[in-house]
């Protein structure tokens, strides 16, 4: 006799996250439409990547397009990752650039911190570094959802 | 029980993702200046907020191609006026600092401190040794002028709609040639925050 409320209120807790699941994934209608060039003029200079997802719900949310460099200052080394929101509701995320020279020590710098940044539905939004030292060579860009402690 | 125990173990998951895994301080801790735990205010300009700031302004400045035109490098920089038009007391060596740090580290530009604003000298014995130095030795004091200066304005921009709160911090930074008085450079940070209450991590 005791099991039926029990069973009840299971019921109800999964009919509860059902409704909150559809509520998240339904979102709010916040999808970015773009238009841009059909062929574009750029010729960025792409950069192979190497990938190391720890969260892999993160891993499924926000999508890496593409990663490119160039130089800028005449020796110092400039890096763009295009991220795109693979879902349709807006979502925020931070993100850190690190920078290693030839050596495979860190170059950090005193400018380098988390910093943050919102997504709506789909979009596509670019994050930069500009390595301050001219010594530095490869980045690490991390990527972590936003957890705040309450 | 066994019914108790399958509820238990379906709520106890439920609660975990409902609290985060992580829980808010109650005893003072360190945490990273640097990191995304640091609190963030509606009232003031956080850590966090200089560090974007001044990252921002490092990477413009850098890759705006102005500094491999002075003539001699490392140019030489003075900070100039930066102006405070916010409702706070705030040091602008929070911003002018790290920019100043980062852009010595990159080996383009190293910053003056004898000469400042009014004649106020940020390291006032470099200046005194320096004038102690040319009557000792009889020679006429030498004096590198800066090739550029750098001044600011920090503006703050309040709104409210209900409860909901909003301010938006515009840092303000220019770039100009001692020798003509041109801005070779510009550029403009903006930070808004918006919520009812102040809160730890973003």
């Amino acid at each position: 006799m005791k099991t039926i409320p029990i069973l009840a209120a299971l019921a109800a807790l999964a009919g509860l996250a059902g409704l909150a699941g559809l509520a998240l994934t339904a979102g709010c209608a916040t999808n970015v439409n773009t238009v841009s060039r059909a062929e574009t003029q750029a010729t960025p200079t792409f950069v192979g990547d190497k990938r190391v997802i720890t969260d892999a719900s993160l891993g499924g949310l926000i999508r890496i397009v593409s990663v490119n460099e160039s130089v800028v200052s005449g020796n110092l080394k400039k890096v763009q990752v295009v991220l795109e929101n693979a879902k349709n509701n807006t979502r925020a995320i931070s993100y850190k650039f690190e920078w290693t020279d030839q050596d495979g020590m860190a170059t950090n710098s005193i400018v380098q911190s988390w910093q943050s940044l919102q997504f709506s539905g789909r979009e596509t939004l670019t994050v930069s570094s500009t390595a301050i030292s001219p010594k530095a060579v490869d980045f690490t860009l991390k990527l972590k959802e936003v957890s705040k402690i309450y | 029980m066994k019914s108790l125990r399958i509820l238990a173990c379906t709520l106890a998951p439920a609660v975990f993702f409902l609290t985060g895994c992580e829980t808010a301080p109650t005893e003072a801790k360190y945490v990273a200046s640097d990191s995304t735990n640091t609190i963030v205010s509606l009232d003031q300009i956080n850590i966090q907020d200089w560090n974007q700031a001044a990252e921002k302004m490092v990477a413009s400045l850098l890759t705006s191609g102005v500094l491999e035109r002075a003539p001699q490098q490392p140019s030489l920089m003075a900070i100039s006026r930066i102006i405070n038009n916010t409702q706070q007391q705030i040091d602008t060596d929070s911003l002018t600092k790290k920019i100043r740090v980062a852009l010595n580290q990159s080996g383009k530009v190293n910053t003056t401190t004898t000469m400042g604003l009014g004649g106020n000298a940020e390291d006032p014995m470099a200046k005194e040794a320096a004038q102690m130095n040319a009557m000792l030795s009889g020679e006429k004091q030498k004096t590198t002028l800066p090739y550029y200066t750098l001044s600011g304005k920090l503006i703050e921009d309040r709104a409210r709609a209900g409860s909901t709160r909003q301010v938006t911090y515009t840092f303000q930074l220019s770039l100009t040639t001692v020798k003509d008085g041109i801005a070779v450079w510009e550029d403009e940070k903006q930070i808004t925050k918006q919520g009812k209450k102040a809160s730890v991590g973003f």
